[in-house]
C-alpha cells in the first residue's frame, strides 16, 4: 500500500504537481525520497514526463524489494506474467532492456494508479463508490483491456510484497476487472446493479458476466429504469399482473387509456343529454353529487336552506343581479379547498352538515361572485 | 388515493378536488352559454369534455404535471377568453433529438408502443420513454377519478 500511496501520488500530480502524500509512510532510502521529491518540481510542466521517469526508479525499488525476499519473487514470477520475469532477471542492476517498454508500463501505471488511489484513499469507503470510480475509468482503460490486466497485476505484486495490511482489499480493488472477466472473487459474485433513483447520479453495478462499456451501463440502467414504471403501470391497469411479456402488458395499457378517454367522451355527452339547457341548478347538483361522493349520513336539505336567495335563481338574474364584490383572491384551491375538504371528512358524521354547508356555501358565494365580464373563466 | 412507490410520485388528490373543478367550470360554462345559445348538441358536448378536460388538468395539479400543462396550453390555444393560463418559460429540451436518434436500438418494442402512447397521452411528443411511463401512469389515475366524478354526476341528476 505504500508504494501505491506513491505511485498514487505520483499519478494525482499529473495536473497539478501535489505534495507526495503517501511518502512519509514510504519506508525508502533518503535518496530516493530526494529523487521523488525533485523530480516534480523539475518537470512542473511536463508532469506527465515526471510520470514516466518516475515509476521506473521506483520500479528500481521494487527490484531491491524484491532482492529481499526471495519467497515473493516467486509469487512475482507466478502471477506477473510477462512483465515480471524482465525485472526479475535484473536483480540488482539498474540497467533496464529499453526505457520505452517500462514508459508504457507507467503510463498505465498512471492509470492504474489513480484508481488504485481512489479505491485506497478512500480506504473503506462501502465498495458501492469504488465501482462507479472504475467505471470511470473504465472509459480510459477501455481501449487497452489486456495490459491494464497485466499492469493491475504488477501492482498487486507489489502489494504483496510490500505486505500492505489489507492486501485483500488491495487485490479487490486492483482486480476488479479481472475478477469480472474471470469471476474469480467471491467478494463480487453476487453483484446486483442497484439504481438509485432520488440521486442524481446512477450507481450501477456491472453484472456478472456482462460488458461494462459505459454505454452499456447506461442502457442498462435506463432499461430498468422503464421497467420499473412498466411495473407500477401493470398494479395500475386492472388485469396487467396475469399477462406475461412487455408487448401484451403494453397493449393493454394503451387500451387502458383508450377506454378511459372514451368513457369521458360517452359521459360528457350524457350530461348534455340530461341538462338540455346547461342551466344546472348547482344546490341540486351538488345535493345529488354529494350524496353519492360523501360517505356520511348528509341529506340536501341543509344546503338549501344556506342558500334560500339562489333557490329561485334563473339565468338573466344571475347577470344582472347586483353581485357583491368579488373576492380579493381568485379561489385558490389547493391552498384553501383541499384542506377544508380534508378537514370534513376526518370528522365524525355529526359534524358533517355543518361542515359540508360551509364548503358549499364557498363555493356558491365564489361562484356566485365571478361575474361574467371580469372573469376569465377558470375552466 | 396514496402511491405505493416511494422513487416515483403518482399521488393524485381526492375525488372531491375533481368534482369541485368539474362543477364550477360547468357553473361557468352555464354563464358563458346564453351568450352564444348554442342549440346543437354537439357544441354542447364538446363544451362539456373540454370543460371536464380541463378541469381535470387543473385538479391534478395545474402546471406541475407535463401532460396537465400540455393540455391546458392546447385548451388556452384554441380560445383564449374560457381559458387562463400562463406561459412558463420554455425550457430547451434538447435532449429529444439526439434520443430519438437512437431510439431504434433501444427496444423496438417498447419505443413502438412508447409511439402509441405519445399519441395518447397528451404533452407526451416531447418526453423521453421513462418520463412518458411516469406521466402516463399519473394521467391514468387522473383519468379514472374524472370518470368516477362524471358518473356520479350523471346518476344523480338522471336520478332526479
Amino acid at each position: 500500500m505504500d508504494l501505491t500511496g506513491g505511485f498514487g501520488a505520483r499519478s494525482g500530480g499529473v495536473g497539478p504537481c501535489r505534495e507526495p502524500i503517501g511518502l512519509e509512510s514510504l519506508h525508502l532510502g533518503d535518496e530516493f525520497r530526494q529523487l521523488v521529491t525533485t523530480l516534480p518540481p523539475e518537470n512542473a510542466g511536463g508532469s506527465f514526463t515526471a510520470l514516466l521517469e518516475l515509476p521506473p526508479t521506483q520500479a528500481v525499488e521494487l527490484l531491491h524489494f524484491t532482492d529481499s525476499s526471495s519467497s515473493q519473487v516467486a509469487a512475482v514470477t507466478g502471477i506477473g506474467g510477462e512483465i515480471a520475469p524482465p525485472l526479475h532477471s535484473f536483480g540488482g542492476t539498474l540497467a533496464f532492456p529499453s526505457n520505452s517498454v517500462l514508459m508504457e508500463r507507467a503510463a498505465r501505471f498512471s492509470v492504474i494508479a489513480t484508481e488504485q488511489q481512489n479505491g485506497n484513499i478512500s480506504g473503506e469507503t462501502p465498495t458501492s463508490s469504488v465501482p462507479s470510480n472504475s467505471s470511470a475509468n473504465l472509459d480510459r482503460v477501455k481501449t487497452e483491456p489486456a495490459e491494464t490486466d497485466s499492469s493491475q497485476r504488477l501492482i498487486s505484486d507489489s502489494a504483496i510484497e510490500n505486505q500492505i495490511p489489507s492486501p485483500s482489499q488491495n487485490n479487490r480493488n486492483g482486480k476488479r476487472k479481472d475478477f469480472e472477466k474471470k469471476g474469480k472473487s467471491s467478494t463480487k459474485k453476487n453483484k446486483s446493479s442497484e439504481e438509485n433513483e432520488k440521486l442524481p447520479y446512477v450507481h450501477v453495478r456491472a453484472r456478472r458476466g456482462q460488458a461494462t462499456d459505459s454505454h452499456s451501463l447506461a442502457e442498462r440502467a435506463r432499461r430498468e429504469k422503464i421497467n420499473a414504471r412498466m411495473k407500477l403501470l401493470q398494479e395500475l391497469v386492472p388485469g396487467c399482473d396475469k399477462i406475461q411479456g412487455t408487448a401484451l402488458v403494453l397493449d393493454e395499457i394503451i387500451n387502458h387509456v383508450q377506454s378511459l378517454q372514451r368513457q369521458v367522451e360517452m359521459l360528457s355527452m350524457r350530461l348534455a343529454a340530461v341538462n338540455p339547457r346547461i342551466d344546472f341548478n348547482l344546490d341540486t347538483i351538488l345535493a345529488s353529487e354529494n350524496g353519492s361522493l360523501m360517505d356520511g349520513s348528509f341529506n340536501g336539505t341543509p344546503m338549501q336552506l344556506a342558500w334560500p336567495h339562489q333557490a329561485i335563481e334563473t339565468e338573466q338574474s344571475f347577470h344582472h343581479r347586483q353581485l357583491p364584490p368579488p373576492p380579493t383572491q381568485q379561489w385558490p384551491f389547493d391552498g384553501l379547498n383541499q384542506p377544508v375538504w380534508g378537514r370534513e371528512e376526518d370528522q365524525a358524521d355529526g359534524n358533517d352538515n355543518s361542515n359540508l354547508m360551509a364548503v358549499s356555501e364557498n363555493v356558491m358565494v365564489a361562484s356566485a361572485n365571478l361575474h361574467p365580464n371580469q372573469v376569465k373563466m377558470e375552466l | 388515493m396514496a402511491s405505493a412507490d416511494k422513487l416515483i410520485n403518482t399521488d393524485v388528490p381526492e375525488k372531491d378536488v375533481f368534482a369541485l373543478h368539474f362543477l364550477q367550470s360547468l357553473s361557468n360554462l352555464r354563464t358563458q352559454s346564453p351568450l352564444n345559445s348554442p342549440n346543437k348538441s354537439i357544441d354542447r358536448v364538446r363544451k362539456i369534455k373540454k370543460a371536464a378536460y380541463v378541469s381535470m388538468a387543473r385538479a391534478a395539479g395545474g402546471t406541475s404535471r407535463l401532460w396537465s400543462r400540455a393540455l391546458l396550453r392546447r385548451a388556452a390555444k384554441d380560445d383564449n377568453k374560457s381559458v387562463r393560463f400562463s406561459r412558463r418559460k420554455r425550457k430547451v429540451t434538447w435532449k429529444i433529438s439526439s434520443k430519438r436518434k437512437r431510439s431504434n436500438q433501444r427496444a423496438p418494442v417498447v419505443e413502438e408502443a412508447a409511439e402509441r402512447l405519445r399519441n395518447l397521452v397528451p404533452g407526451g411528443g416531447g418526453m423521453e420513454t421513462s418520463k412518458l411511463m411516469e406521466e402516463t401512469a399519473h394521467y391514468i389515475k387522473c383519468l379514472s377519478m374524472q370518470v368516477k366524478v362524471m358518473q356520479c354526476l350523471v346518476d344523480g341528476l338522471s336520478q332526479k
